[in-house]
């Protein structure tokens, strides 16, 4: 049912409906709209500068930790924005769920459509600042594309299997608000991964977001593709959290009515 | 035609909160975290063709979930549904408007979520925007609406792509008397024109004035199948 209504012209403009609704109530009653989504990196990144640069710079000369830390800012806002929206898509939408014929996995596609409108929109700002702190323009910048590509593949199987059984116990929901903040410090975002002591490398390696947090490093900060080796992770992490993800769902969706 | 034979529909309740999900864990796929409630057991109904058939019965006895059976929302646990012909659902009038949005832009919004391609969505919206008669209003941002308006917005999106089958879920008495008796006029045309109706309702002269036919629902199956008149006396006299 799932795999042939992805082919079905209604069901891609409920969902391409569903996200540019998202996007129209998000901004309509502010004054500077998309700029909002700059304004919360812009103010972490004053503040890690303060407190973080010179630890930051210590364990690697060659760092520019502004670009460092704000390219690594925005991606990870956008990847846990992105989960937690995935993640509630179908409470959110439980009174269509119930009363509408649509297959409800438009709910996490259309929230990450909508979460990936939202990253493209703020690009523009972005780039302009990023300009200001010395991000030298290459070839390298066109790998956001496929890394987009490839990082909401694995946000939405990630948010659609912690968001499936959200339906069931909404401690999930609890649970995954609890452990993002810590996630933003196990994963080398606002500082390099050298920092971290020999003996705790492995650590770092068995976080999957340290992969796709690595990959914009070397997009922005570096200007460079991301690695052979990284971008094979990357993909199996989301091929793999996407399949797990679809079969859970699918395994559990006929309860969603009575649950929501 | 719609065709349900031997049906049972159970709903998968999780009862035991967040104690059980290690069991979840170690048991997935094979539902023993979740308890089986049936709502509709053996359910054989046959409607045909251009008949208008009114479904009765207390409340939480199952008729909404026969509705979203029938309108595909909820797929049955055991037995056959065999539905010819395009089916729309009037389950929850105004489910799914967003009040930031207009008028304009929630006709876009509700029709896709009904399954419409943008081409669709274009041909009905003038026929939508008469129908509701707001007029103007349809400019305006849906949380300035009255109650009124708002069900008649909802009401003229959901019932202007004409259907083979109209499953209506108690939605007719929307807005002021005039209202009203364009909806019942708008659904007797959709009859008229040969299509099926099943229709959910409490107020049982709604039922009489268009249905030929009634089924009374108890406990989850069905307990009667005949005229109007017949199976009315029997689902009041449930009430003594």
């Amino acid at each position: 049912m799932s795999l042939t209504s992805i082919t079905n012209k209604g069901f891609t403009n409920a969902v391409v409906s569903l996200a540019v609704k998202t996007l129209k109530v998000r901004y309509k009653n502010s004054l500077i709209g998309i700029f909002w989504s700059m304004l919360n990196p812009l103010l972490f990144l004053v503040i890690l500068y303060i407190v973080f640069s010179q630890f930051a710079k210590g364990s690697d000369a060659s760092l520019n930790y502004p670009l460092y830390a704000l390219s690594g800012l925005i991606f990870w806002n956008f990847i846990s924005a992105s989960i937690l929206q995935v993640l509630t898509s179908f409470i959110d939408n439980g009174d269509i769920l119930k009363s509408v014929n649509l297959d409800p996995i438009a709910f996490p596609f259309a929230s990450m459509l909508a979460a990936i409108f939202n990253l493209f929109l703020s690009f523009i700002p972005f780039l302009a600042i990023l300009y200001f702190l010395d991000y030298q323009l290459s070839w390298s910048i066109l790998a956001v594309i496929p890394y987009v590509l490839i990082t909401s593949v694995f946000v939405t199987g990630l948010g659609m299997l912690l968001g499936t059984l959200n339906v069931y116990f909404r401690d999930i929901q609890l649970l995954w608000t609890t452990l993002m903040p810590a996630f933003f410090y196990f994963t080398p975002i606002a500082y390099p991964p050298s920092l971290i002591p020999e003996k705790f490398q492995w650590l770092i390696k068995i976080n999957p977001f340290y992969f796709f947090i690595d990959a914009v490093h070397q997009i922005f900060h570096d200007g460079e593709f991301p690695s052979m080796e990284n971008s094979m992770v990357m993909i199996g992490l989301a091929v793999g959290c996407y399949l797990l993800g679809y079969f859970v769902f699918m395994r559990l969706r006929k309860g969603f009515i009575s649950n929501i | 035609m719609i065709k349900l034979s031997d049906v049972d529909i159970a709903f998968h309740i999780q009862e035991n909160g967040f104690v059980s999900l290690k069991d979840f864990a170690l048991n997935l796929g094979k539902h023993s975290f979740l308890k089986k409630k049936y709502i509709l057991k053996d359910i054989d109904l046959e409607i045909y063709e251009g008949e208008c058939v009114g479904l009765l019965g207390k409340n939480g006895s199952g008729k909404s979930t026969l509705l979203r059976t029938l309108s595909g929302i909820i797929i049955p646990t055991k037995g056959k549904i065999d539905i010819r012909g395009s089916v729309a659902p009037l389950l929850g009038l105004g489910v799914g408007l967003e009040k930031e949005l207009n008028g304009i832009e929630n006709i876009k919004l509700l029709c896709a979520l009904m399954g419409m391609t943008k081409k669709e969505i274009k041909d009905l919206m003038p026929g939508i925007i008469e129908f509701s008669e707001l007029g103007d209003a349809v400019n305006w941002q849906v949380k300035r609406y009255s109650t009124g308006m708002t069900s008649r917005l909802a009401f003229s999106i959901a019932i202007m792509k004409n259907p083979d089958i109209l499953l209506i879920d108690e939605v007719l008495s929307v807005g002021d008397i005039g209202f009203q008796r364009k909806c019942q006029r708008k659904v007797e045309e959709i009859m008229s024109n040969g299509a099926t109706v099943i229709f959910v309702s409490h107020a049982f002269e709604e039922v009489q004035r268009m249905c030929n036919r009634a089924v009374l629902i108890n406990e989850g199956s069905i307990q009667l199948d005949g005229t109007v008149d017949e199976v009315g006396k029997h689902y009041h006299s449930l009430f003594d």
